[in-house]
């Protein structure tokens, strides 16, 4: 009996050798282990504080974002109205030169007449010659005219390419709301990490796209006249769908 | 008598593109910022058209072309869609909700004169 119990102490004496062999190889790995998160806290800090200032910094880009859009607006509003007034005076002018050349046909008509009249009278016939060579032709106004129509289309051109302002700005609202939700998952991650930053994360969360903001993200400055044509067959199509379901109703 | 034609849109430039673009051609032009304000704006004159865009805030421009139908008074004014959703889903809604026309912004402005024509003259 007494030998059995021997032979079992001996077996567990052996098992807490085991151990100590086991804790002995296992030590340095645990000691590298800590080494490693003493390191890592650090870094961690850092991270977290970079994410911070990271989303600190965000309002004050889509605020700045928003202040692009605001003064690219301002101004094709500015550059419109002076489109506009220039197409204003332009059609002004173009009206006064149509009535120039009515008046000038008149006057025209009124020498050749007063020519007939007196055909002996030399000098007469001098000055009248003096005043058709100095006198601004018909064709020379209608040639001016014909550069109206051009000027016309030409501020037409300018509308369609300011439109680029609109696709823009809903193309750089899209990117803030893009920023907003980078701002909250931040937002989110640095509450997960450290709960005394999360204040100076809300602080500046005051600031966001204004109210009621609608944007296509999808938004293209496309001149072609593709994306119309498109559209314009997409309806064609559904036109036609919708008469031949009128005819079928009407045959069934 | 010149004949009134509503846009409503959330750009301030694109009322002016509109505006422009139109009044030159001999019509009065009236703008709103939101399908609601355009709702507001229809008992104020005679409008012979309106121009809408699809993406506004209070009153989206689908709203706004369902307010416009289901009113007895005002159901068979021509509507222009005039937005930059190009996708086949908003062109067919747009139309199955009643729109006449769908322009593609940025537009043209001769098309969007021959559109107005189309429904005017």
């Amino acid at each position: 009996m007494k030998n059995l119990n021997m032979s079992q102490l001996f077996e567990k004496l052996n098992d807490v050798k085991s151990l100590f062999i086991y804790g002995q190889k296992i030590i340095p790995v645990l000691q590298s282990l800590v080494d490693f998160m003493q390191e890592t806290v650090p870094l961690l800090e850092n991270i977290n504080h970079s994410i911070a200032d990271s989303t600190s910094k965000i309002p004050r880009a889509t605020d700045q974002i928003n202040n692009v859009t605001n003064a690219t607006e301002l101004a094709t509003t500015e550059i419109l109205d002076l489109v506009d007034v220039i197409s204003n005076n332009l059609s002004t002018i173009d009206n006064s030169l149509k009535d120039i050349t009515e008046k000038e046909k008149i006057k025209s008509s009124v020498i050749e007449k007063l020519k007939a009249l007196l055909p002996d009278n030399a000098e007469a016939m001098q000055l009248f010659q003096e005043y058709k060579d100095n006198d601004v032709t018909i064709s020379q106004i209608e040639k001016l005219s014909e550069v109206f129509p051009k000027i016309q289309n030409d501020t037409y051109n300018i509308t369609l390419s300011l439109q680029v302002q609109d696709i823009t700005s809903q193309q750089l609202a899209a990117v803030n709301h893009l920023i907003e939700s980078v701002q909250t998952k931040l937002a989110s991650l640095i509450h997960d990490i450290d709960d005394t930053n999360l204040k100076e994360v809300q602080s500046s969360e005051n600031y966001s796209t204004p109210e009621g903001a609608t944007f296509d993200p999808n938004a293209s400055y496309d001149k072609s006249g593709d994306r119309q044509d498109m559209i314009d067959e997409i309806i064609q199509s559904e036109n036609q769908k919708a008469s031949q379901d009128e005819i079928d109703k009407l045959f069934s | 008598m010149k004949k009134v034609i509503l846009i409503a849109d959330d750009s301030p430039t694109i009322r002016k593109f509109v505006s422009f673009s139109l009044t030159m051609n001999g019509f009065d032009v009236i703008a709103a910022s939101d399908g609601m304000e355009a709702v507001e704006k229809l008992p104020s004159q005679k409008i012979d058209l309106v121009i809408t865009d699809l993406n506004m805030p209070n009153l989206d421009g689908f709203e706004l072309i369902k307010a416009i139908r289901s009113n007895e008074e005002y159901k068979d004014i021509p509507i222009i869609i005039l937005s930059s959703l190009s996708g086949s889903e908003e062109i067919e809604k747009g139309m199955s909700y009643g729109a006449s026309s769908y322009l593609i912004k940025p537009f043209d402005p001769k098309r969007i004169q021959y559109e107005v024509s189309k429904y005017l003259n």
